[in-house]
């Protein structure tokens, strides 16, 4: 079991910075997830943290101990990857035996391991078969049974559910969990689906631009987003902004408005603007927007459904609002029509507030 | 019931046209391939006849598709100790396997080096080795002589093996960083992470999984080297130690004819081994060339 620590770390490619001022503390038995979009070096830093890539510049270390320059087979760690990277001549068994050869453990505590992993993750039968002779989801349990054998101080695992159906990735995540409760070792998983990264996360990671954007936990990431970035990128569907006048009243009273828009803001949330601030960007989750009229609610938003996602159980209206689309998550009972003129509250104590310049949230 | 008979009707002869269409391309692809297939059999067809051929009959100035008179004696006379033969045939198995074993353990490195290494220097070193590719034979064979001369190595067949590498091993080295590039770069890795060295590694997971790759650079090297005439004219210097191209032409063109059923049934005797070693590992070679090709994508 490891504590993995990042300092500073950077990572360059010729000229091109991919990853900078990255610190990170991952503790022991620890499960956490970087997500980011497509190019935010999450999965670099995956790989520097593996000692596949070496750091440019900051330093990596695995319980205190700095291992920049200790060897991948050395680091004591196992890694998932997104292609499985299953050995294609050997056998499952010999895909899982590999590793624990190498280390020089005996046949017999091999063969123990291998079938204890096998039957935990419901491979056991397949244990002669080659990786071609599999479906998409035992392959990826071969490769994790692969990581369990070797009981290693950390799981690095690199979107391992990517090339899965929605279905079976549903089923594999709850699989992933459930092993890293039974081994408990460290555990770093990229993704970029943040739906994976709520539902699995101890502490998520947000990535941008080889920069981490805020580190928490699902629950704090999404009440308390650092940044209109992070804001944006955490929850299904995204949180909707709109571009907002701070009007102060002489009696000290503070509203959030621009044209179709008027959002009473409680004192509390009203004080973390500053004085001189007189424009926001304005954050709404889809949920706290209601359709619904008769409910005390003092903020208003009016606007044009532009469309309506139908989801089964509810429906996404998207509204536009002045040339800004939200999202608004409503139930079947209250239908609407494209083009249909539509009034939403809000309440403002559940606005998030960003700098129009930089995109920092107002806390 | 009308109406169900022209709907029945139409669909049927829609098709037609296609159909038509579709039997001319076939029969244009067919001659295409039987053209194709003339040019290149049509050699081996008069190398066999005229094997066969009594001499004066393969002289003569308006030649028969088949023999007249059909005779063995041009085989016979391979084996009547006017000339080495046998020599010739040893000498030519033992440079071209040499040559083709040592090549493909050096291209394997250097392929494996190519397309998975990370150093500063791996695009520049890679297409040197193409340029000496580049380069015709002619070319290198003048340095190589001087090299081979000071070294002793003239009329021996350690020099011509090394002849033979110098221009095998850059070729190989390139088809084997195809079928390299075309191991995943993650298996290599897992490897990696499983703990293992990087020359474990080569021996363990990445020339496993190109053994096709390997028995095709083998063979592609063997049948290179074994049809190499220039190398042994100018390497070698007596006639028993001769490889089979050159010793044959040396020893069935003389000032003033050519004894062409001797040359040619030399030949048939030549093409066998080559023949044996291409249908033995046809299948894995054809499938060793797409995995290269796709590689390189």
């Amino acid at each position: 079991m490891a504590k993995i620590s990042l300092r500073d770390v950077e990572k360059s490619y010729g000229s091109e910075l991919v990853l900078r001022d990255c610190n990170l503390d991952i503790d022991d038995h620890e499960f956490v997830v970087l997500v980011g979009p497509s190019g935010s070096g999450k999965t670099t830093l995956l790989r520097i943290i593996a000692g596949l890539e070496p750091v440019s510049g900051g330093d990596v270390y695995f319980d205190d101990v700095c291992v920049n320059n200790i060897d991948v087979g050395d680091r004591d760690i196992a890694m998932v990857f997104q292609n499985y990277g299953l050995y294609p001549h050997k056998s499952v068994y010999e895909n899982m035996a590999f590793g624990l050869r190498r280390r020089k453990i005996s046949k017999s505590e091999i063969d123990e391991r291998v079938r204890q992993a096998g039957e935990l993750l419901g491979i056991g039968d397949l244990l002669r078969r080659r990786p071609k002779q599999l479906s998409g989801g035992q392959r990826q349990r071969v490769a994790l049974g692969r990581a369990i054998v070797r009981d290693p101080s950390a799981f690095l695992l690199d979107e391992p559910l990517s090339n899965l159906d929605a279905h079976l990735r549903v089923q594999m995540r709850a699989e992933i969990l459930k092993v890293h409760k039974t081994v408990t070792a460290t555990a770093v998983y990229v993704t970029h689906d943040q739906v994976e990264a709520l539902t699995m996360g101890d502490r998520i990671v947000v990535m941008r631009d080889g920069m981490i954007q805020q580190v928490g936990t699902p629950d704090h990431l999404y009440d308390y987003p650092a940044n209109r970035f992070v804001a944006g990128f955490i929850g299904t569907p995204a949180m909707g902004f709109l571009r907002c006048s701070v009007r102060r009243s002489a009696d000290g009273d503070t509203e959030l408005v621009s044209p179709g828009v008027q959002i009473p803001l409680p004192r509390e949330r009203a004080a973390a603007i500053p004085a001189d601030v007189d424009t926001v960007e304005v954050g709404v989750r889809p949920e706290r927007l209601y359709l619904d009229q008769t409910a005390a609610r003092s903020g208003t938003l009016s606007g044009t459904v532009e469309m309506v996602e139908q989801l089964g159980s509810e429906y996404y209206v998207h509204v536009n609002i002045d040339d800004a689309v939200i999202t608004a998550r409503t139930s079947r009972d209250q239908r609407v029509e494209i083009e249909e003129s539509v009034k939403l509250t809000t309440d403002g104590a559940y606005a998030h507030l960003f700098d129009v310049e930089t995109g920092a949230a107002y806390a | 019931m009308a109406v169900a008979v022209s709907e029945r009707s139409a669909p049927a002869a829609r098709p037609a046209p296609r159909a038509r269409r579709q039997r001319g391309g076939r029969a244009a692809r067919n001659v295409g391939i039987a053209v194709a297939l003339f040019f290149a059999l049509a050699p081996i067809y008069w190398m066999l006849s005229t094997s066969f051929k009594p001499e004066l009959e393969a002289t003569q100035s308006d030649p028969s598709l088949l023999p007249n008179e059909y005779t063995m004696g041009n085989y016979q006379s391979l084996f009547n100790g006017a000339m080495p033969f046998g020599s010739f045939v040893v000498n030519s198995v033992i440079t071209a396997a040499a040559a083709a074993l040592i090549s493909l353990v050096l291209s394997a490195f250097g392929g494996y080096a190519l397309s998975k290494g990370n150093f500063r220097l791996r695009e520049p070193m890679s297409f040197l080795i193409l340029l000496t590719r580049m380069l015709p034979l002619v070319v290198l064979l003048g340095p190589l002589y001087l090299l081979l001369l000071n070294a002793n190595l003239i009329n021996t067949m350690l020099g011509l093996i090394i002849g033979y590498i110098s221009f095998a091993v850059p070729f190989g080295v390139w088809l084997m960083k195809g079928f390299f590039d075309g191991v995943p770069k993650e298996v290599i890795e897992a490897a990696r992470v499983d703990g293992y060295p990087r020359w474990q590694i080569l021996l363990r997971v990445a020339l496993p999984l190109t053994i096709p790759g390997l028995l095709t650079t083998a063979t592609f090297i063997f049948i290179d080297v074994w049809n190499n005439i220039i190398y042994p004219l100018a390497l070698i210097n007596t006639i028993e130690n001769q490889v089979l191209p050159s010793g044959l032409m040396l020893s069935f063109t003389g000032q003033f004819k050519t004894n062409w059923g001797g040359m040619m049934a030399a030949s048939v005797l030549t093409s066998i081994p080559l023949l044996i070693a291409f249908f033995a590992i046809q299948r894995s070679m054809v499938r060793g060339l797409t995995a290269g090709a796709v590689a390189g994508e």
